[in-house]
């Protein structure tokens, strides 16, 4: 329904030309030869293992720019778990794939911002890398062995043709080339153990087709495990999964988490699922993050009326009301975003001011952050 | 067997009885058409529904739900067992007297994007039921879809949009109003809400509310998500493997859940609250392939309770006391 839909072709053209110049040169930054320096920054607090700053990812399309992430903003502290919640095509993913810098190019390109990775080196000292920056042909520093990331479908995550055993062994080869076979078969060994499979030799020497949905889930998680990351990235874990295997699933997820000592980005458009897991969460609308704070905050205390919405609209079993509350209307139009606030036209609380420029982020406590024009007039007055 | 089953008589005030419904699959063939090995998909599932109510029935996947929400549309042919709709038997009804019965019966599937024919407009989508039917005289068939749209929310000048127009919301309301062009009594709703956001689903479950009570709608409400069953139903049956475990009203079936997977599928789901510590019951494996179902009970390989005669007897689908019917040994005891 979008309006964008009936491009005459001069305008396609038009769109084209100008996508291919930002492109390639989009292309060249990342294909460059860079030395360390170029890309090595400081954290703005040493506590974060990853800082998000005004991260902005475009897709170049022939319909126009699709700006995916728009301006996000957040840290994910160490040994903490941060959830990313928000509908299909809200960026959650984008985000998270950006971080381990896997976008799609040529059309989908980190236009700017910067994502501060604290890396630990071998030898147990600590660098700051700004992933955004970093050219793609040193991207193996961190891709896979600081960071890891579980998707979502472990049913096309793992590759068909070998086994389980050669896939995980791999992780070992490439984080330690002194490996020998029987040492990288150890080490799978015992990362099939840690996520609570029962019979690991078996599954070892297994095809990924002879495993279950569940199993598999388990398998791309030890497999993320292997390399010691400091930051997993889990994108929507467990939606593919059943009701009972997902919650063993997610057991599984919150007790190796105290196990390696890391830090958890669980990306879910599940809210339950966000109560359980997260210490922190991030609510992300249409490429923007619309609130964030500590899990009591945003489950008590909820302040975006989007946030409001999302968590009255789903039933929950001790609900006994006759009808659901809903918010009207359908996410908008990625190409063409309006310039006031993304959510206006479904807002059942907006304002005038809401025609208005687009809410900056307003604190409301040391950890709640809020993108709302109904608060912003509050604490002026206050 | 087969005789028994053909002399059940179905109550009165039943819109819809199924009797002892079965449904195989072949698996295997001889060289003959003797079929060797057969996935059992329903197995032996027995419930009566009134007008106006919606039984929700719940499970995880491969547990024959669809399958079950198929066979009573006859949209595929039921091994065993009896159907009977509006006091009819209708299991063994050709396909010419069935289309007479689909005017009466139909249903909303699971994926918006794939069942909506790219190439016809909504107006094209939602009259060809109603011309095929003749449910109104021809000139006036326009005006009837209007309203039908009207009705489900999509406005009047989507007549002329193609589905890919159309968000995903958008098209499930689509679907509900081809399902209901025809002045159904039943509709079967297979997973009407999963494939959509948490915001348009609540939209799509208030529709569904709406419709029922303005049409006088009863709905078989085919679903994986608990939280949404528990919402819309008056009636609840929980499948696992194939079979009913457990059958009851929602009152009952959520106060005092009996049969052991019904409790561990009511507490693996997340709530939405971080102080809410829940009392987990975490079952341990996978769910066994339909294929190759174990013996005995069928859930007794991750059943927390299981005993000796689970793993030798099928326990009985038998009634505790207020249509709460479950099958369980644990029960028994």
């Amino acid at each position: 329904m979008s309006k964008t839909n009936h491009l005459s072709g001069k305008e396609v053209r038009a769109i084209a030309k100008e996508n291919k110049k930002i492109i390639k040169k989009l292309e060249a930054y990342k294909n460059r030869k860079a030395p360390e320096s170029e890309y090595l920054t400081e954290m703005k607090d040493d506590s974060n293992i990853l800082e998000i700053d005004d991260l902005h990812t475009y897709f170049f399309t022939e319909q126009g720019v699709v700006k995916a992430v728009n301006g996000v903003s957040f840290n994910i502290p160490k040994h903490a778990t941060v959830g990313v919640v928000g509908e299909s095509g809200c960026g959650k993913s984008v985000t998270s794939m950006s971080v381990m810098r896997l976008i799609q190019g040529p059309a989908g390109q980190i236009y700017s911002g910067s994502i501060r990775f604290n890396a630990k080196e071998a030898d147990g000292t600590e660098k700051v890398y700004d992933v955004a920056k970093m050219p793609m042909r040193d991207i193996h520093k961190i891709r896979g062995n600081q960071i890891a990331m579980i998707f979502q479908e472990p049913m096309t995550s793992l590759n068909p043709v070998f086994t389980i055993g050669q896939q995980l062994d791999e992780v070992t080869f490439i984080n330690n080339p002194k490996a020998t076979k029987e040492t990288a078969k150890a080490r799978s060994i015992e990362m099939l153990n840690l996520v609570g499979i029962a019979i690991p030799e078996r599954v070892y020497n297994s095809f990924p087709h002879e495993l279950s949905g569940g199993m598999r889930q388990r398998v791309m998680i030890s497999m993320a495990l292997a390399a010691d990351p400091r930051l997993i990235i889990a994108d929507e874990p467990t939606t593919a999964l059943d009701v009972t295997i997902q919650a063993q699933i997610l057991d599984l997820l919150r007790d190796l988490k105290e196990k390696i000592d890391g830090s958890i980005m669980l990306i879910t458009h599940d809210l339950g699922i966000i109560a359980e897991m997260a210490d922190y969460v991030v609510v992300m609308y249409a490429g923007r993050v619309i609130e964030q704070g500590t899990v009591q905050e945003i489950f008590h205390n909820p302040m975006h009326p989007y946030t409001i919405g999302l968590q009255k609209s789903k039933p929950t079993l001790d609900s006994d009301s006759d009808t659901l509350f809903n918010i009207p209307g359908n996410v908008p139009n990625p190409i063409n975003m309006p310039n006031y606030c993304y959510f206006r036209e479904r807002c059942s609380s907006c304002t005038k001011k809401c025609a208005g420029e687009y809410p900056g982020m307003i604190q409301v406590s040391p950890t709640h952050y809020v993108a709302c024009h109904l608060y912003g007039e509050e604490q002026n007055n206050g | 067997m087969a005789e028994e089953q053909k002399n059940v008589t179905p109550a009165s005030d039943n819109l819809l009885e199924v009797h002892n419904l079965r449904k195989c699959f072949p698996l295997k063939k001889t060289i003959t058409g003797k079929v060797t090995r057969e996935l059992i998909a329903v197995d032996d599932v027995s419930f009566s529904l009134k007008a106006g109510e919606t039984l929700g029935i719940v499970g995880e996947s491969g547990c024959g739900k669809t399958t079950l929400g198929r066979a009573i549309l006859k949209l595929h042919q039921p091994t065993s067992g009896r159907i009977f709709f509006e006091g009819q038997d209708i299991t063994d009804y050709t396909s010419s007297q069935m289309r007479e019965i689909r005017k009466k019966m139909q249903i909303i599937f699971q994926d918006p994007y794939s069942s909506l024919p790219p190439r016809s407009t909504v107006g094209g989508i939602l009259s060809e039921p109603v011309e095929v039917h003749n449910i109104v005289p021809k000139d006036q068939v326009k005006e009837y879809v209007l309203d039908l749209m009207d009705k489900c929310g999509l406005r009047s000048y989507y007549y002329e949009r193609y589905p890919h127009e159309f968000s995903g919301g958008q098209r499930q309301r689509i679907c509900i109003a081809r399902a209901l062009s025809v002045n159904p009594k039943l509709v079967i709703c297979d997973e009407p809400v999963s494939a959509l956001d948490v915001s348009i689903q609540a939209q799509i479950i208030n529709l569904l509310k709406r419709l029922q009570q303005e049409m006088d709608l009863t709905y078989v409400f085919i679903s994986h998500d608990l939280s949404v069953v528990k919402f819309i139903s008056d009636k609840i049956g929980v499948m696992y493997l194939g079979s009913m475990v457990e059958f009851g009203t929602k009152e009952d079936i959520f106060a005092n859940p009996l049969h052991p997977y019904t409790q561990a599928l009511f507490s693996a789901i997340p709530y939405p609250d971080p102080d809410v510590k829940m009392n987990r019951i975490i079952l341990s494996g996978d769910i066994p392939s339909p294929a190759n179902p174990p013996k005995g009970c069928r859930f007794h390989t991750r059943c927390p309770h299981a005993k000796e005669i689970c793993k030798e007897v099928t326990p009985e689908y038998k009634d505790y006391g207020n249509g709460h019917c479950a099958a369980c040994h644990l029960l028994n005891e």
